[in-house]
Parts: C-alpha cells; sequence; structure tokens
C-alpha cells in the first residue's frame, strides 16, 4: 500500500470520478465517431479516400477555412480595438462598454441572426431607407451570400475576441509603458514593442477561441447564406440525418477535430500554450 | 416481497391514472424513478407504452395540435387509447439512430414515403399491417411494405403578382425563365421537388421523369444559380416570399394559402405542375404500443380524418373517398382537388428512397 502511495499521488483518488466520467461520457463517444469513420459503410479508410476523389469535400472543406480565418481576423481585430478602449477610458463608460458587451452576447444565435436579416435584408431597414433617399437604385445583397455570412459570424464572435484580450490586457503593469514612454520611445513605439507584445498570450486565446468556434457554425450560414454557403457543419449535418451516410459525416468530424488538435501542437511549438490558458509562464 | 408488491400496484394505478389524464407523464415518470422502475428494465418508452397510448413522432408547430384534433380524438374514441407527441422531427437519420441504440419511444413517425423505401429494407420500420391499414385509402402505388401514405403535400409555386402583373408565369418553365421573369427564385435546398421542376421546366414530361436525368436537372439548376436562394424549412420558404426576397419561390403547397394571406394576395399559388409527395406513417422497428400503431394509422386514413387535416394543417387528402369532399373553399390550394388534381405530377418514392442521399449530395455541391 505504501509502494503504492509512493507511485500514485492521493490527489489522483480525489480526482478520479471526474476522469472516470469525462472517460465515459466524452472519451467514449468520440472513440465511437472515429470508429464509425472506417467502419461505416464497409471497414477501411474509404471515407478518407473520399477527400482525394471528390472536389465537393474539397470545396466545402477550403469553403469552411476561408470563412473562419476571415471571421477570425476581423473579430480578433475589432475585438482587440473594444478591448484597448474599454481598457483606457473611464471606469463609467468602461461599465456601460462592458453591459453593452454582455448583453449582445447572453442574446441566443437566433436572434441575433434573423436580427441581420431585417436589418440589412433584400427589404431590410437599410436597404428601404438608401432606397427612399435615392443613394441607390436596386437592393445591395448584404444578406444570403457570403458577405452575409460573415458579417453574422464576425458580430457573435467579437465578444469571444474580447473577453480573452480583455483579461490579458487588464494583467499588464501600465508602469512598464510608463517607463518606456519615458525612456524616450514614441507613442506607436510603445505600443508596438511593449504593449502588443504583452498582450500576445490574449491574442492568441481569442484567435483560437473564435476560429475553433468558427469553426462548428452552423445556424449563421445555414440562414444567412442563403444555402448557398455551405460549411462543414451542415454538411455533416445533412449526412447524419438525410443522406445517411454516416460514414463520411463520421469522417468529417474526426478531421475537424485532428485539425485543432495539429492547431493547438503548432501553436504549443512557439509558445507555452499554458499561459494563453490563464497559466504562468513558467 | 411485500415492498415489491406494493410497488408493482402502485405503479399500475399510476399508470392508470396517468392514461385517463388524472396524472401528469412528470409525476408519473418521477414514480416509475422512485420506485426503481426506469433503472432496471423499464425504460421510459416502455413505461410510457404501459399507460396505453401511441407516441406519435411529428414536426411540432401546429402539427400537436392538428394530429390531436383529426386523428387523436378519433382513435382515443374507438380504441381508448391515448395519443402523445414526440414533437422533434423523425428525420430518416434520427430513425435510424432510435432504433439502432434500442431505445424507441415512438410508435408512429410522420415522415415521407421514399423513407420508408429507404429505411424498410434495412430493418429499421415495422412492416404495415394490411390487414389492420387500406390499401384503398390511399392512392394507387402508395402503399408500400414499409409505410403508406396518409396525406400529400406538393412542391409548387407563388409568384409575385406586382412583378409579373399581365403575363404570369403558369409552369416551371416559366419558373426558370429569368430572361423573360426578371427577378429572384427560390427553391428547397434538399434537392427534392427541386430536381423535378428542373426537368419539367427543360421540357420532360410530367409522367416521364423518373429515374431523373441528375446532369440535366443538375444543369438546369445551375442556369439560374445566381438568381436563386435556397431554404430549407417551410417558414424558411414562408419568410423569403413574404419579406420580398424573392419574386417566385417554390413552396410547399400547404404552406401557399398562408403566404397569400400574409402579403394580402399579392403573392399567389400556382398549382401547375405541382409534385404530389406522399407524406407517409411509418413505424419504427419495436415500437412499444405494438400493433396499436396500425389501429392509429387506419384511422388517420378514414375521410374524416383527412379532411380534418386539410383543414387544420393544408395537408391534402390521399385517400381517394376524401377528394370529392374536399370543400369549396379548400379547393384551390388541396392538390388532390377536381381543381388541381389533373394538372398535378407524381413523386416516385422508390427512386428517391434508392438514389436520395446521392441526389441530395450532388444538387449541394452544384448549389454551394
Amino acid at each position: 500500500m505504501n509502494a503504492l502511495r509512493k507511485h500514485i499521488h492521493p490527489g489522483w483518488l480525489i480526482i478520479a470520478p471526474l476522469l472516470v466520467m469525462v472517460m465515459a461520457l466524452y472519451l467514449g463517444p468520440i472513440l465511437n465517431i472515429l470508429w464509425l469513420s472506417v467502419t461505416d459503410p464497409e471497414p477501411g479508410f474509404g471515407n478518407y479516400a473520399k477527400l482525394g476523389e471528390s472536389d465537393a469535400l474539397i470545396r466545402i472543406l477550403w469553403t469552411t477555412v476561408r470563412i473562419c480565418i476571415i471571421t477570425t481576423v476581423f473579430s480578433v481585430t475589432l475585438g482587440y480595438s473594444i478591448a484597448y478602449a474599454m481598457m483606457h477610458c473611464h471606469q463609467r463608460q468602461k461599465n456601460y462598454m462592458l453591459t453593452l458587451l454582455l448583453v449582445s452576447f447572453w442574446i441566443s444565435i437566433l436572434v441575433r441572426t434573423f436580427s441581420w436579416l431585417m436589418l440589412l435584408g433584400r427589404r431590410g431597414l437599410v436597404n428601404v431607407a438608401l432606397e427612399d433617399i435615392g443613394l441607390i437604385a436596386e437592393p445591395i445583397a448584404f444578406m444570403r451570400n457570403e458577405l452575409g455570412v460573415l458579417i453574422g459570424m464576425i458580430h457573435y464572435m467579437i465578444p469571444y475576441a474580447v473577453l480573452p484580450l480583455l483579461v490579458s490586457m487588464q494583467a499588464i503593469d501600465q508602469r512598464v509603458m510608463d517607463a518606456s514612454r519615458n525612456l524616450g520611445a514614441s507613442g506607436s513605439q510603445t505600443f508596438l514593442r511593449i504593449y502588443l507584445p504583452l498582450t500576445t498570450p490574449g491574442l492568441v486565446a481569442s484567435t483560437l477561441l473564435v476560429f475553433i468556434l468558427s469553426l462548428g457554425f452552423y445556424v449563421t450560414p445555414a440562414v444567412l447564406g442563403g444555402g448557398k454557403v455551405l460549411m462543414v457543419a451542415e454538411y455533416i449535418s445533412v449526412q447524419l440525418l438525410v443522406t445517411l451516410q454516416w460514414g463520411t459525416a463520421a469522417m468529417l468530424a474526426a478531421l475537424m477535430l485532428f485539425g485543432v488538435l495539429a492547431m493547438l501542437w503548432i501553436m504549443s511549438r512557439f509558445m507555452k500554450l499554458s499561459t494563453v490558458f490563464g497559466g504562468a509562464a513558467r | 416481497m411485500q415492498d415489491k408488491q406494493f410497488m408493482k400496484e402502485m405503479l399500475t394505478d399510476s399508470a392508470q391514472a396517468y392514461k385517463q389524464g388524472r396524472m401528469d407523464r412528470r409525476t408519473f415518470l418521477a414514480l416509475c424513478g422512485a420506485s426503481g422502475v426506469a433503472l432496471t428494465a423499464v425504460m421510459a418508452g416502455d413505461a410510457e407504452a404501459a399507460a396505453d397510448h401511441v407516441v406519435m413522432w411529428n414536426w411540432g408547430g401546429q402539427s400537436e395540435e392538428c394530429h390531436g384534433s383529426a386523428i387523436g380524438d378519433a382513435f382515443t374514441a374507438s380504441t381508448g387509447k391515448g395519443l402523445r407527441f414526440d414533437t422533434s422531427g423523425p428525420l430518416e437519420g434520427k430513425i435510424k439512430e432510435m432504433v439502432e441504440s434500442g431505445n424507441v419511444t415512438a410508435d408512429v413517425a410522420d415522415a415521407d414515403l421514399f423513407n420508408a423505401v429507404s429505411l424498410g429494407p434495412t430493418g429499421h420500420l415495422e412492416p404495415i399491417d394490411y390487414s389492420v391499414v387500406s390499401k384503398d385509402k390511399t392512392l394507387p402505388g402508395y402503399a408500400l411494405e414499409y409505410g403508406v401514405s396518409v396525406i400529400l403535400y406538393g412542391y409548387a409555386f407563388v409568384y409575385d403578382t406586382e412583378a409579373y402583373g399581365d403575363n404570369p408565369p403558369q409552369n416551371w418553365a416559366d419558373f426558370f425563365d429569368t430572361a423573360k421573369f426578371p427577378g429572384m427564385r427560390s427553391l428547397y435546398k434538399w434537392a427534392n421537388g427541386s430536381l423535378e421542376a428542373a426537368l419539367m421546366a427543360d421540357g420532360v414530361a410530367g409522367d416521364a421523369l423518373y429515374p431523373l436525368d441528375m446532369d440535366r436537372a443538375l444543369a438546369k439548376i445551375k442556369s439560374i444559380k445566381d438568381e436563386s436562394l435556397y431554404w430549407g424549412s417551410g417558414s424558411e420558404a414562408h419568410s423569403m416570399c413574404v419579406n420580398g426576397e424573392v419574386s417566385m419561390g417554390m413552396v410547399w403547397q400547404n404552406r401557399g394559402r398562408n403566404i397569400e394571406n400574409d402579403t394580402d394576395g399579392r403573392y399567389k399559388l400556382v398549382n401547375n405542375q405541382a409534385l404530389a409527395m406522399p407524406g407517409a406513417y411509418i413505424v419504427p422497428k419495436g415500437n412499444p404500443a405494438g400493433a396499436a400503431a396500425m389501429q392509429f394509422i387506419a384511422t388517420a386514413q378514414e375521410v374524416p380524418a383527412q379532411l380534418a387535416l386539410l383543414d387544420c394543417l393544408g395537408m391534402t387528402p390521399s385517400n381517394p373517398a376524401a377528394f370529392g369532399q374536399i370543400p369549396e373553399d379548400q379547393q384551390p390550394y388541396a392538390i388532390t382537388s377536381a381543381m388541381n388534381i389533373d394538372k398535378i405530377v407524381y413523386n416516385d418514392p422508390t427512386w428517391w428512397g434508392e438514389n436520395g442521399g446521392d441526389a441530395v449530395n450532388a444538387f449541394l455541391d452544384t448549389i454551394s
């Protein structure tokens, strides 16, 4: 018993129930999906071979990645300036901004998606107003295309981008900036060489968060894309529910999983991921 | 031992109370749980079946109320069994998943007849018992081994009367002719109906559609892709018209009347060349209520139920005996009414059951 204790820290006993639960409820189903991707409809790597044969699958994956990259770039850029503004304004304004941010964070994705249709649709508020003023003759096609999907997704993702950045900016010792100015650096030099590097963990965290969440978007592209913007999540759902090609669905799901893991691994080569997720930089 | 006896009696009593509506479902299931029933042998589905009713798996919305009043009341009157609902929508993949998980909680699924063709032979459905259900109370060819058509819905289109005042579009050829009839179009996203419409627009006769010439259909779909939106649900199709996003929209014909009303008659339904789709009731393999599901389907086939479904949901009767009794004000909207029946085209569930998956993927590939 003592020998055992030497090798296994008693702390493990405390987290053992959690581990068992995670194994049973999380790892089990994931393994099941992986299993399905190599067994349905027949054993082998036929589902993965489809990637090489089918232009359609490659195009759907490319559409997904493209939209996610654009969404991430815009959300994080806008999120950075919002977070920066929140850090450097009066407490009162900061509270207002935080409230607005959280309110939009809490509103259901469906409501936010359909609101865009009301606002920017063919006969939405903006188009009707512009037509009435006489600025445009034909409604501008904001919605029901890739632009619509991007607008909807970026809007949804901004709070996710802001929050990690805010945390990371709050942790910075403002005196460092003062020191930099004191030593003769200009404002932009201080920002680019001191502030930006110090917020890198926050930037990486929000980039990862936004990109990974974007990969799974389903409702927004389905509604705002007018059926023409097909992303992986919707395609997986069609394969599961309508065409019954569970193997293809499982293969795509596995691909997304490995894609995300690979991304994390590459990131870990360049930096301590623990700092991104709030741990100390050791 | 006594405890067990007590538990059993209590459960039987509460099952009776539940059946007669004196106890709500939650309390009943809680009692099952308290007595260990749910944990040991009986899953929720079994317990519900023990309470003697049929669970209908439909698409929610109005259908819950309509299926209850149109079929449920008559079914309860004749069999003494109640009707409960699962409104999560019996998509093919969900039926397959339910049966394969071994926890079948639904008795009758409000699905498509082509689902019966694809899920039946793979062992996911109970065969229809034609000693209870009647083959004569549906259209010929729509009573299959694993499913029977109870209602018809249709793929028709609506157009904007203000856009095409004096010279309205009359058929699918006009629908696909964006030179003569400029404006946006909307089509169904999951291929069904869209492919048939494209072929008819390209000159294929309505009775010579199957097997579908996929290349030809997709080429036609592609020809108006820039002027097309695609919808995935009835409400989306509805809002695309009501919000003025499209000048012509393919719709489920039972939505036509609502669209006409919601736009004060600006949009008008065209049933010429409408594709009649057999909506079918199918029974998941190992359903909890057993043979009662067949009695339920038989009830739904009766003329009063058929007319009530038309009145409540806009679903067209599939029982020929009901065709002649379609009321005057429903004539323009019911595709099997005397007014429309000679103009419609019939879907082939067998082709769709066998080729549907590939057709949907090819279609998605074309439009995305």
